[in-house]
């Protein structure tokens, strides 16, 4: 499903070149829970977002769902991002001046469909979460726990078939990360969507099929 | 996407108040400058009724001796004018009052006709006017020797006169207060410049007493000399007096640029205005962009494209001045409605609609930049800065 080859990735600022991301080789099959671990700062999340086309590497090759995406262009990425790929960040990233519901409806207004659609979409994605009750609320009105299933639900409510999560369940205590971990293996398992999860929590990396550690922006194992 | 817009910025209302109250004072200011513009627009579109090219306009004003009578001073201005008359490059000489075309002075007068009472301008003029300034008549016919006879006395009145007293009913030979008949109906002379609005006029006939403003078309071949042999003309019959000989072109221009004194005065000072909300709607939308850098970044990662950023900063800027727009054009249209002051709905409409199109105009312009930029956000930097 998801084909790295190669990867390299170097931060440059004014001053300083950071090398986050060494020569990653890297496939993900479909329907594969892949976990990524390693210590802050090892490259975590910059390999995620290069997975979601989220950012461009400097070097190699990123293959999704067979497409070469190095000479995708704006509106291709766009789409790509919209129609095959749920992100779940690290920090929930809700749009606080919009409702719930709105949250969760936001990859829908990007692609055809109808209000109607949308609303029913979302609330669906709430239910799978269990957040059916809170649809009206703001995210400020919301506990962590429920904002990041809030960001869950936004992240499958478009049905994608990779889902990337960066430590989803980071911020949240053992019994809330469980209940968080506990929607992702249903997905995987119900809907046979791919995942590639970051986390620094060894009992949840157990849970996947595959875990994979990173240090220093290279792969150990 | 309208509707996500609208709940975006219904939840922001607070935020965007300041914005509002913005958006709403100048809706309202640029209201007032586009209807100062369209109504001195249409009144430059209205034909001018008379020709002003090749007129002199003349003042011989002269002390009149004591215990004069009033015949010889008849005859004296009466043998002034024929002698103008017969003067090579001449085509036609008209005694007038005062308020003669682009002059400064004006003078009403309150008519009445059948409990319809309006204020008109009041002209004297005498039998040679509508030739002067080809002045073209609707109905009827100009005053002449003949009126001389009649119990009543003999007047022209404009249209717009006209159309007040009469509606579309033939106006000659009804007899207005003040036991005025009128004899003929003339076009609207659009004498107060190119820019001032047509009004009601009624024009009297001069048939004595000395006259001291006339009024001189010259042929089209008169000789460049012709003004200085009727300057010698005049002297010879009037010495003494003080004689003052103008072109009606050059009293025009100056007349013109007279009115437009305080329309390009407000111009200047809207123009400010407008610079001053131009930037600081582009300031409040370079802040709010970069303020959500983090938001702008998601939509990104969930599929927005450049485009489609830049199309929602620049859609809710236009959403967020459509609120006090609406506002500004619900009291604006009470103008009209309520007759606040004596124009036409439709330059008001035609105001609206251009300052509505304006801001629109504006707003998106500001917008715009500010949305390009954050199109070219990145959503792995915007979100990691988060
Ligand atoms: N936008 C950026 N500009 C410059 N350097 C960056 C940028 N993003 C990340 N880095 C650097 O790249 C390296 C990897 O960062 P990354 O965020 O991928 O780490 P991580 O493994 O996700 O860490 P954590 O577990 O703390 O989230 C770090 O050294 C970081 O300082
Ligand atoms: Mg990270």
């Amino acid at each position: 499903m998801i084909q790295l080859k190669k990867i390299e990735k170097v931060y440059r600022t004014d001053t300083v070149e950071t090398q986050a991301l060494n020569c990653i080789d890297l496939n993900v099959a479909k329907g594969e829970f892949l976990s990524i671990m390693g210590p802050s700062g090892c490259g975590k999340s910059t390999l995620l977002n290069i997975m979601g086309l989220l950012d461009a590497p400097s070097g190699g090759q990123v293959t999704i769902a067979g497409s070469d995406t190095l000479h995708l262009r704006d509106k291709q990425l766009a789409h790509f991002r919209n129609q095959r790929i749920g992100f779940i960040f690290q920090s929930y990233h809700l749009i606080n001046d919009l409702r719930v519901l709105d949250n969760v409806e936001l990859p829908l207004l990007y692609r055809k469909s109808t209000a109607k659609e949308r609303r029913e979409l979302a609330g669906e994605a709430l239910g799978k979460v269990g957040l059916g009750n809170r649809m009206k609320h703001f995210p400020t009105q919301l506990s962590g726990g429920q904002k990041q299933r809030v960001a869950i639900a936004r992240a499958i409510v478009g049905r994608p078939s990779i889902i990337l999560a960066d430590e989803p369940t980071g911020n949240l205590d053992s019994a809330m990360g469980n209940e968080v971990m506990d929607i992702l293996l249903r997905l995987n398992k119900e809907d046979g969507t791919t995942i590639v999860m970051v986390t620094h929590d060894e009992q949840m990396a157990r849970k996947t099929h595959r875990l994979v550690r990173l240090f220093d922006g290279a792969q150990v194992q | 996407m309208l509707q996500h817009l609208l709940t975006l910025i219904w939840n922001k209302k607070r935020q965007h108040f300041l914005l509002f109250l913005e958006l709403f004072v100048s809706f309202l200011v640029l209201f007032a400058v586009f209807t100062m513009l369209v109504y001195n627009y249409g009144n430059l579109r209205t034909p001018r009724g008379f020709e002003y090219r090749r007129v002199l306009s003349v003042t011989a004003s002269l002390q009149v001796p004591e215990g004069a009578s009033k015949d010889s001073l008849t005859q004296l201005s009466e043998q002034l004018k024929r002698s103008l008359r017969n003067m090579p490059g001449v085509a036609a000489v008209s005694y007038v009052s005062s308020n003669s075309p682009y002059t400064l002075s004006s003078s009403s007068d309150n008519l009445s006709y059948d409990n319809i009472s309006v204020q008109a301008e009041s002209y004297w003029a005498d039998d040679d006017f509508a030739k002067t300034l080809q002045a073209e008549l609707l109905r009827g016919r100009w005053y002449n020797k003949q009126d001389v006879a009649a119990t009543r006395r003999p007047v022209v009145i404009n249209e717009k006169l006209a159309e007040k007293f009469f509606g579309a009913a033939d106006p000659v030979g009804r007899v207005l207060s003040g036991n005025r008949q009128i004899v003929g109906v003339v076009r609207n002379l659009k004498d107060k410049g190119d820019y001032a609005e047509m009004i009601p006029g009624i024009y009297q006939r001069i048939d004595s007493g000395f006259q001291d403003k006339f009024l001189i078309k010259l042929t089209a071949g008169a000789a460049p000399s012709t003004e200085s042999q009727i300057y010698k003309t005049i002297m010879h019959h009037l010495p003494g007096s003080s004689t003052e000989i103008e072109k009606l072109e050059d009293k025009r221009v100056v007349k013109n640029r007279l009115a437009l004194v305080p329309v390009v005065l407000m111009l200047v000072i809207s123009g400010f205005l407008v610079l001053n909300v131009a930037l600081g709607i582009y300031g409040v939308v370079w802040y709010s962009v970069n303020k959500r850098r983090g938001e702008l970044g998601l939509r990104k990662a969930v599929g927005a494209t450049a485009g489609g950023i830049t199309r929602q900063i620049v859609g809710e800027a236009l959403v967020l001045t459509s609120l006090p727009l609406l506002l500004g054009i619900i009291l604006a249209v009470q103008f009209p409605l309520l007759h606040l002051f004596d124009l036409p709905a439709t330059t008001y409409i035609a105001a609206i609609l251009l300052a509505a199109v304006f801001l629109y105009v504006l707003v998106s312009f500001c917008a715009l930049y500010p949305g390009r930029q954050a199109a070219k956000i990145y959503p792995a930097v915007a979100l990691h800065e988060d």
